[in-house]
């Protein structure tokens, strides 16, 4: 019902070479979270570490933070699209 | 460096309004509407169709922080929040949509405003559809007002400032305690991720606080704390009406 456009969060992840990819999804999404990840890692020959961000996922404005410590190369948030911060 | 990608999730049948809506739009001689959607119903050809054939005009702008026409973000609730404001100039406002979310915004964008606009909801996916109108705000609007008169009297605030890149506002919240301290108040700044408001129980002595993240953090507050949003905490005497 709704596009998950998961061949292009593969193609991504062989553009990046992404080593490990954390996906966000909002609430309504989040029971597809077994789909998506069993897609990632069966067309990246399970090469990719994906993990699945569990805190919210209010909109383009909440993105997590602070995870260079465990080294997320790419984060696929879905449900929202690119958000335009104000500068003041 | 993480790079950030964005699926949509776009709904992937098509939209179209049901008779009941366009009934509902004769009926009630509806002649222009204003259009807005969430993201995931933006491929809105047939709705527009449809409206022309009905002579109903179609009103379309770009909301802040959105990077499509149409598309309307939680976060729109100010009258500024939309490039033109075309609700002024439509009969209703039509939205797209599951949830209440998002028309509650454009409900609140209206708080100010004498002649407000009533939503026209119609969800695609369940082909239903609603009336929104003031009354979906009215706990909201009380609160807004209350916590404004208190704000004023208060001499002791909180800014509460995100972590989260989106909602990171540490600038303008500096910027606003040097006015307050200007004014006498004392003021402190608590830096949070996500914001829960019930950890706003423990630092009593706050009088009031101010939250410079989402600005629904402080209207959909489902607590009792005395907050209100940081562009209101500027010129708190702009908003409070008689």
């Amino acid at each position: 019902m709704y596009n998950l456009e998961l061949d292009k969060i593969v193609k991504e992840i062989k553009k990046l070479k992404a080593k490990r990819v954390l996906i966000q999804l909002p609430d309504g999404l989040k029971p597809n979270a077994e789909q998506i990840v069993d897609y990632i890692q069966k067309s990246t020959n399970s090469k990719v570490q994906v993990f699945v961000w569990l805190g919210t996922c209010f909109g383009g404005c909440d993105i997590p933070s602070n995870l260079n410590i465990i080294n997320i190369d790419l984060i696929v948030q879905f449900g929202h699209n690119k958000f335009d911060k104000e500068s003041w | 460096m993480t790079k950030t990608i964005f699926i949509d999730a776009k709904y992937s049948e098509e939209i179209g309004l049901t008779n009941e809506v366009l009934n509902y739009l004769k009926s009630n001689n509806i002649k222009s509407v204003s259009l807005f959607a969430s993201v995931q119903f933006l491929n809105l050809e047939t709705i527009k169709k449809q409206l022309k054939s009905e002579k109903i005009s179609i009103k379309t702008t770009k909301a802040k922080r959105t990077n499509k026409e149409i598309q309307v973000l939680g976060c729109n609730v100010y009258e500024d929040s939309f490039k033109t404001n075309i609700i002024k100039n439509s009969d209703a406002i039509l939205y797209i949509g599951d949830g209440l979310f998002h028309p509650k915004a454009i409900l609140i964008s209206q708080i100010n405003t004498q002649n407000k606009k009533k939503i026209i909801q119609f969800n695609p996916v369940s082909k239903q559809f609603r009336i929104i109108n003031e009354e979906f705000i009215e706990t909201e609007e009380k609160r807004i007002q209350a916590n404004l008169r208190k704000f004023i009297n208060s001499n002791k605030i909180g800014i509460i400032v995100s972590t989260k890149p989106g909602q990171n506002f540490m600038n303008l919240s500096l910027k606003l305690k040097e006015d307050l301290e200007k004014k006498g108040k004392k003021v402190f700044i608590f830096v949070s991720d996500t914001i829960d408001l019930n950890d706003l129980e423990n630092f009593s002595f706050i009088e009031s606080w101010v939250n410079s993240a989402c600005p629904r953090i402080a209207i959909d507050n489902l607590t009792n704390k005395k907050i209100i949003n940081i562009k209101e905490a500027f010129n708190p005497t702009k908003f409070i009406s008689n």
